[in-house]
């Protein structure tokens, strides 16, 4: 992969939508991990679900990030991005909280990227995927240019989306405020996590 | 026969008789549907009391209701029609908030009631101005219907127009001061402008109104430590403790507690007792958290380490909103496979 590009991967991009999904009529946000070493490009592999409610107040969003951050060091991973869904859907720009904690994220990592979420793509059918990403050029947050993101076996992916809503395990997703709600539900989504990797794998005819 | 349910299925029931023997009885096919539709009707009613918003699941059974049992609910057929209607607007099923619309504008053709529910469709299609005309003329005829004001501001809020909405919110809770429902979305409406000093000022009036409601407490304390300073931490250490007295369960309270008091005895603008006081309290919200971790066997549980208060070294993502100071939260053990 050559400088200044972005992969995402099937797994980041299916709980992501699976996450905006979920909270239709709330922004949900998250975080993009990567689990490959840090270089010119940037891999995004995993992403944590965390937020579907009041995402500009502090506490639980210091709490979600130092929890992942801490995760992360453990399985070998990085935050490299953040991702946010906005309530309003005819709104994709970034709110002043997406940018602040993107800042936040940039000062560990210096080719973070904030994806946003548009709403108005995410219907079935849609040929293009519903993302707008934005890097950190120049002392501010500017759009990158599409023919740098990387979304590989685009059709896989959104077969593997439309299975996991037939087979209803898009219930499975847990984000870090409903792991607040019940701390039995895993914000690490391990059991999803599997059940996508397994449709993912040749095994299933899948990529 | 004494009916002892020892289990049943949709058809059939195993009773014991008289004589001591184990029969299975099958239930004539309208009795048992009979049993089922009132086991439909409360639980629509219990959603509608307590103001749930599972609108898939309320589609599901209304309508199943609606199309096989309708001659069966009497009156109540009405109410649920209106919840039904609003929970298929939810789900984009306008194909049923359509015909229930019907049948109620048939039944009652002058009610400003079902005009608010045509608004409320015509809001789901995104015919904003169509919508406002409906509730411009209720108001015309009724002042004081509140549900065509506050639909009026949900369209402001839908179109993305933040501050109107605040505003005619203001407006409206100054003649209404005692609409909760309005005092909650004006806190929301204040929180996602982040302007946090008046979000504060919202949920102080409905903690007045609603002092056992640990939700509210939790929701301010987490404002004030949103707005930061000593001050407000200290504020928000003492409403999360309150939120937990009044729910012990609430774990976003407990973390809560724990970073505001991490936070305070972290400052260096507090003197020596306050700093043990408040390590003290983040103590305890650490052995309540573990506990509760524990308690559920969470696989290698998640444990609060030592808690290392460090005031001259910033980890990256807890710096407190107080400039400068830093608590760091280790948290360890692995999640379950």
């Amino acid at each position: 992969m050559k400088m200044g590009e972005v992969e995402l991967s099937c797994l980041a991009y299916a709980k992501m939508y699976l996450h905006a999904s979920q909270f239709p009529r709330s922004s949900v946000n998250g975080l993009l991990l990567s689990s490959s070493p840090a270089g010119a490009a940037v891999c995004i592999t995993d992403c944590v679900p965390l937020l579907h409610s009041h995402l500009s107040l502090a506490p639980i969003t210091q709490l979600a990030l130092t929890q992942v951050d801490v995760w992360c060091s453990q399985t070998q991973q990085r935050i490299v991005g953040y991702y946010q869904a906005n309530a309003c859907v005819s709104d994709s720009s970034p709110t002043p909280c997406a940018l602040k904690i993107a800042e936040k994220i940039f000062e560990q990592c210096n080719n973070a990227v904030l994806l946003m979420i548009d709403g108005e793509k995410m219907f079935p059918g849609c040929r293009v995927p519903p993302i707008v990403m934005y890097e950190r050029k120049d002392a501010r947050w500017a759009l990158k240019d599409k023919h740098t993101i990387m979304l590989r076996q685009w059709e896989e992916t959104c077969s593997i989306v439309n299975q996991l809503f037939s087979s209803g395990d898009q219930t499975l997703l847990v984000d870090f405020d409903s792991h607040l709600d019940d701390i039995t539900k895993d914000w690490t989504n391990q059991k999803l996590n599997a059940k996508i990797m397994e449709l993912i794998s040749p095994a299933n005819g899948n990529v | 026969m004494r009916k002892i349910n020892i289990e049943s299925t949709l058809y059939s029931q195993l009773i014991i008789d008289d004589e001591n023997k184990l029969v299975i009885k099958f239930q004539p096919k309208t009795n048992v549907f009979l049993y089922c539709i009132s086991e439909m009707r409360d639980k629509l009613r219990k959603w509608r009391e307590e103001n749930y918003r599972n609108s898939e699941q309320i589609v599901d059974v209304g309508e199943e209701l609606i199309n096989e049992h309708a001659s069966k609910l009497g009156d109540d057929i009405w109410i649920i029609y209106e919840q039904v209607m609003i929970a298929a607007l939810d789900c984009s099923r306008d194909d049923l908030a359509w015909s229930c619309l019907q049948e109620l504008k048939r039944q009652f053709p002058d009610s400003h009631r079902v005009k608010r529910l045509a608004g409320m469709r015509l809001e789901a299609l995104e015919r904003y101005e169509d919508a406002n005309k409906l509730y411009d003329s209720i108001l015309q005829d009724d002042p004081t219907n509140t549900a065509a004001r506050k639909r009026k501001i949900s369209i402001l809020r839908a179109q993305g127009k933040s501050s109107e909405a605040i505003r005619e919110l203001n407006e409206y809770l100054e003649q209404f001061v005692g609409d909760q429902e309005a005092w909650h979305e004006l806190s929301e409406l204040y929180i996602n402008e982040h302007d946090y000093a008046k979000a504060a000022f919202c949920l102080e009036e409905l903690m007045m109104t609603n002092p056992h409601n640990h939700l509210y407490c939790e929701q301010y304390a987490e404002v004030k430590y949103t707005q930061g300073g000593l001050e407000n931490l200290e504020l928000a250490r003492k409403y999360f403790a309150q939120a937990l007295k009044l729910n012990n369960r609430n774990m976003r309270a407990l973390f809560g507690l724990y970073m505001s008091a991490s936070h305070i005895a972290a400052s260096p603008k507090v003197s020596a007792k306050v700093k043990k006081d408040n390590v003290k309290y983040a103590a305890w919200a650490t052995s309540q958290i573990s506990r509760a971790y524990q308690l559920q066997h969470l696989p290698a549980g998640v444990m609060l380490t030592s808690l290392a208060l460090s005031i001259s070294s910033k980890t990256p993502y807890t710096t407190a909103a107080s400039a400068g100071v830093a608590v760091v939260i280790e948290i360890h053990g692995r999640r379950q496979t």
